[in-house]
């Protein structure tokens, strides 16, 4: 007993980590997006299949139009095009990177903060 | 042939030879009807060793021709009174084993009650050293070591048998393949740990406990969350960024160098098995628009190298599956 409390105590003062921990996404249409996300990596054999099936002009246009029909009726956030790229600190839609994934604005502070590697103020 | 062999040995031959010819006809001679009791007398004389052999060898030479044409052989003496000791013992032989011997001799065509006597001795004197191993259970170890004597050897001796043992092998990038136990601490000053006689000082380990070990059933929920605690709780921070980098490559962090292209993706299976797809065509229609449009799965699949075999087996199963069930559709 007193060597389970002993441990437990150990392990809540060792968490106290220096670097930032976040339990939460930053909004709601970030959590949807990562929804989207998962969704379309589960979906992704099958739709590439329909679609091969679809995009066809061997096979005859019963089964495709069955194949139209099949595709649409997947869920619709399993499809790649709904996902969007948003910056991954402050879930902005517009203005982001896409090697950092990051948005202009936090970009530009970690960069003049020196936490970017290689990144440097431009002069010529 | 034995006999022949026999009369040679009479003309009085070298010793080591007739000693030789001797074991050697014991064994050839009875091996077809007392397989049984002869392999225990021979596995009994397996643990006798040379120096022992040779004595009881020589001894049993001096009874047959009561002549001395040995040469340096100095406990001549000491072997006589041993052999007398031997013979006064009261305790008795296994009676299994005085049959043996008996059938043994009896298998001589001469001297059939010599060749027995000999044998009989020759147990004894290995039942004795037994019992002496028997008794020596608590050994005094001043005893022991006052026998040993340090071995002397020149440094140039032992630098050499050192870097034999670590052998001097690189691999490709410069790293030395060690071979496998690091044995080399137990060479120090010429003295090895495996070898030489043992002492009998330690007592093994009661094989009870670890088969108790080993019947437990699996380890519960509880015994796994407190190894993990005992894990967590004894980590210590890594000292230097060698041990960081460590801990990386362990967790998986940090690709391992030199980098390997095909870190994860190996599935083991040969180049054919990618290519050669046609044979999980067989349930497929041959003629026909389906039969067209799965070439060309199989065309493109075969040129792709992310997907296992796995994958693209289970590709080509989902169309199957696929077009079982669209069949009412297809007949038109």
């Amino acid at each position: 007993m007193a060597a389970s409390a002993l441990l437990w105590a150990l392990r809540a003062a060792r968490q106290v980590l220096p670097s930032q921990t976040r339990s939460y996404y930053v909004d709601w249409r970030m959590l949807r997006d990562v929804k989207r996300r998962k969704l379309a990596y589960e979906y992704a054999d099958e739709r590439l299949r329909i679609n091969a099936i679809r995009k066809n002009t061997i096979l005859p246009k019963e089964l495709q139009e069955v194949a139209d029909k099949e595709i649409a009726a997947l869920p619709r956030d399993s499809c790649p095009v709904r996902i969007h790229n948003r910056c991954v600190l402050t879930s902005r839609p517009r203005g982001v990177k896409r090697r950092w994934r990051l948005s202009r604005i936090v970009f530009r502070h970690f960069a003049d903060h020196g936490q970017m590697s290689g990144i440097q103020r431009a002069m010529w | 042939s034995t006999s022949s062999v026999l009369s040679t040995t009479k003309d009085g031959s070298t010793a080591s030879t007739e000693s030789t010819t001797k074991v050697a006809s014991e064994d050839g001679a009875v091996e077809t009807p007392k397989q049984k009791l002869l392999k225990m007398i021979g596995n009994m004389k397996v643990e006798v060793t040379t120096k022992r052999k040779f004595q009881q060898l020589k001894e049993q030479e001096i009874k047959k021709q009561d002549t001395n044409k040995q040469e340096g052989w100095d406990r001549e003496s000491s072997t006589f009174q041993n052999t007398a000791e031997d013979i006064q013992r009261s305790e008795p032989l296994n009676p299994e084993l005085v049959r043996a011997a008996s059938a043994v001799a009896s298998s001589f065509p001469h001297r059939r009650e010599q060749a027995e006597s000999e044998l009989l001795a020759q147990l004894r004197r290995h039942e004795e050293t037994t019992d002496k191993q028997r008794r020596g259970g608590i050994i005094n170890i001043r005893n022991v070591i006052s026998e040993m004597a340090v071995k002397k050897q020149s440094p140039a001796q032992r630098s050499m048998r050192v870097s034999n043992l670590m052998s001097l092998e690189m691999d490709e990038d410069g790293r030395r393949i060690k071979p496998g136990k690091p044995s080399s601490h137990s060479f120090d000053s010429g003295r090895s740990l495996k070898a030489g006689r043992r002492l009998n000082i330690f007592t093994k380990a009661s094989p009870e406990t670890e088969n108790a070990m080993r019947t437990e059933s699996l380890p519960t929920i509880w015994d796994l969350e407190f190894a993990k605690e005992i894990a967590t709780v004894t980590e210590q921070p890594p000292r230097n960024g060698f041990e960081e980098m460590i801990q990386w490559t362990e967790e998986g962090i940090l690709w391992e160098f030199p980098i390997d292209n095909e870190a994860g993706m190996d599935d083991g299976a040969e180049f054919h098995e990618h290519i050669f797809l046609e044979k999980h065509l067989k349930d497929f229609p041959k003629q026909g628009p389906i039969r067209h449009f799965m070439e060309l799965v199989i065309c493109g699949l075969s040129k792709n190298p992310y997907l296992s075999v796995k994958q693209k087996i289970e590709h080509i199963e989902w169309f199957r599956n696929y077009f079982e069930e669209k069949k009412e559709f297809l007949q038109e």
